[in-house]
């Protein structure tokens, strides 16, 4: 409870929780907020923004403004289905890893460290080439299994300091299981490292989605921003003009990702005083700095 | 010499591991790996040049433990078969072609952001709390978490399209013959001005955080105080002693978000229409061509795992304890 006070009372975090809530009300009332389709031919072709259009029309002839709207459901559902399990699957090995110790941790960091060193959008690329048309239920599953390895990086080192605390020490000594201690007594104290790795993982994931879908590894009959994107540059949306076509998605990508850094960079200055500089920290430092003079 | 030798075995534990996930997925995908792998060469593929492709890729009559290393042999022979699409070109000569290129607009983009985003990064650490630390704060935060597709097409459609001030693709003048003279080369830079503008704004944000948060964390330590209290500048102790050892750590993760970096240039090129890996890989998977798309990620691991290696070096350069140890 006091990570969420804290979080609120971060003006970074205030932004970015407002960016985040925004999108995700636009994605469960999309069908009261505008009254095409998304998937239907509902005016002429790159159409510019007007009143009955608000953001034109693409060369298909639908909506943008629709199409942005619901595009919002597909990439916050990957975003957050496939930051879940790459959440998960990250705090899970790197617990372990950390804990065990042993041949257990060697075989986990080797894994992670392999994972790490093999670029990852080529090799999701080779991926989604051989899947085909890949719907984003499989790109969420194919991010969430293949980019883990971060996660377990820095949750293991965090581990590894926590396991040596006292509490740790005494709840070993009352006999507590392993999976007891790794769960109620280390879990707790990594919650701002596993809400770092949850957010970083979301926006990771929709930015990787979308490019996915725009390089047309994706199913062009879904309604994403990804999705968008891709249609407007094969209907050279830039050489014809037609700037709201690819300009939309584009700055929908741009603002969910900022509110999503934004509360990921709030998350980090909690958890880690030295990093505030807002409010307090910084009328203290300024005390400081004009009492000594120049430092 | 013992920590390079180790990193070595573990590059080529890696290597062998992108080869082997090569080797499996078309053989775990449902039907025919051979019809699906050279499907995109139609008929012009002969008896005689589609038996060598298929020995190329462990497709023999054979238990599945030879075809892998029938297949492992041939990529450790540097044979990586040859392009369905673009018939007997080996696919070594396609993507080598290609990696010049990116290695090119990867490596200068890589060296500007980090030079551009550290710097930032340590006076923004040092003048932490002000308005400087706040403004270059946000534009990281903001610079680091937008798409690069988003940062390349709206490049694109700003100094491209609308002022008109660059060229919209390729990497030179196709008018002109290859040379080193100053056209040829002017046309190079020319040409990859709006390219290497959008890598340095997607990567110059996320050198700068991670070198501020680093900094800011180092500042309480002892060594710092006792620069003051030696009298030293404040440049010397925010440069010589603060930033220096920040630095390590940057490194480090610089070394981790390579990856990251390759992943970047391959969409810009693919939005810049740049003829380096990235674009490469693009027409062969639009075309599936699958003995290309296969070879770019060995190709891309390669690159990654030598730039890697290159950053080990520097960090035995950097951190004179490994020297020892």
């Amino acid at each position: 409870m006091t990570l969420l006070t804290q979080l609120l009372r971060n003006k970074k975090a205030l932004v970015g929780v407002t960016i985040l809530v925004i999108v995700i009300l636009v994605a469960i009332f999309a069908p009261l907020l505008t009254e095409y389709s998304p998937t239907q031919r509902v005016g002429r072709p790159h159409q510019p923004p007007s009143a009955d259009h608000l953001l034109g029309t693409t060369r298909l002839g639908h909506d943008v403004f629709t199409r942005l709207l619901y595009g919002a459901r597909i990439s916050l559902a990957v975003g957050f289905g496939a930051g879940l399990l790459i959440t998960v699957i990250g705090t899970v090995l790197g617990i372990i890893a950390g804990y065990k110790g042993g041949v257990v941790d060697e075989v986990i960091t080797f894994l992670t460290n392999m994972v790490l060193v093999i670029p990852n959008l080529p090799l999701l690329l080779v991926l989604a080439a051989f899947i085909g048309q890949a719907s984003p239920l499989v790109i969420a599953v194919i991010l969430g299994f293949t980019s883990w390895a971060w996660g377990v990086r820095v949750t293991r080192s965090e581990t590894l300091s926590i396991r040596q605390r006292d509490f740790v020490k005494s709840a070993e000594m009352l006999g507590e299981p392993g999976w007891r201690i790794m769960a109620f007594e280390i879990f707790p104290n990594l919650i701002s490292i596993v809400g770092i790795n949850f957010i970083g993982s979301v926006l990771f994931a929709v930015i990787t989605e979308a490019t996915l879908e725009f390089l047309g590894l994706g199913d062009p009959n879904t309604v994403s921003w990804g999705i968008m994107l891709y249609n407007a540059q094969n209907a050279s949306a830039l050489s014809v003009g037609a700037w709201w076509d690819i300009l939309t998605p584009c700055f929908a990508l741009a603002v969910l990702g900022l509110g999503l850094a934004l509360i990921n960079f709030a998350i980090d200055e909690i958890a880690n005083p030295r990093l505030r500089t807002g409010g307090m920290l910084a009328r203290w430092t300024g005390l400081i700095r004009r009492g000594e003079g120049t430092l | 010499m013992a920590f390079l030798l180790r990193r070595v075995v573990f590059y080529l534990a890696a290597f062998i591991a992108a080869a082997t996930i090569n080797f499996f997925l078309p053989r775990l995908m449902p039907g025919d790996p051979i019809q699906k792998m050279f499907a995109g060469a139609g008929s012009d593929l002969s008896l005689e040049n589609l038996n060598a492709l298929k020995l190329t890729f462990g497709f023999i009559d054979a238990p599945i433990g030879e075809q892998y290393l029938a297949y492992l042999k041939s990529v450790f022979t540097g044979d990586l078969g040859r392009s369905v699409r673009f018939f007997p070109l080996p696919v070594t000569e396609l993507l080598g072609r290609a990696l010049i290129w990116t290695v090119g607009l990867v490596g200068t983009a890589t060296i500007i952001a980090f030079t551009i985003g550290t710097l930032l990064g340590v006076m923004a650490a040092w003048r932490r709390g002000t308005r400087f630390d706040t403004v270059i704060s946000l534009s990281a935060i903001f610079s680091s978490s937008v798409p690069a597709v988003v940062v390349s097409l709206i490049t694109l459609f700003a100094f491209g399209y609308t002022l008109r001030w660059f060229p919209n693709g390729y990497a030179a003048n196709p008018m002109l013959d290859p040379s080193w003279g100053w056209d040829y080369v002017g046309s190079v830079l020319y040409h990859g001005t709006l390219p290497m503008l959008t890598m340095v704004i997607v990567l110059t944000g996320g050198f700068a955080v991670t070198m501020r948060n680093n900094m800011i964390n180092l500042l309480g330590e002892d060594y710092i105080v006792m620069g003051r209290a030696k009298g030293l500048s404040d440049q010397g102790v925010m440069l010589w002693y603060a930033a220096r050892n920040a630095l390590l750590p940057t490194v480090s993760a610089l070394a981790i978000s390579l990856g990251a970096v390759l992943g970047g240039s391959l969409v810009t090129e693919v939005v810049f229409n740049y003829p380096g890996m990235g674009n490469t890989l693009y027409q062969a998977i639009l075309a599936r061509d699958y003995p290309v798309i296969q070879g770019a990620l060995l190709i891309m691991t390669a690159a990654m795992l030598t730039a890697n290696f290159v950053v080990d070096l520097s960090y035995v350069l950097l951190d004179p304890r490994l020297k020892r140890a």
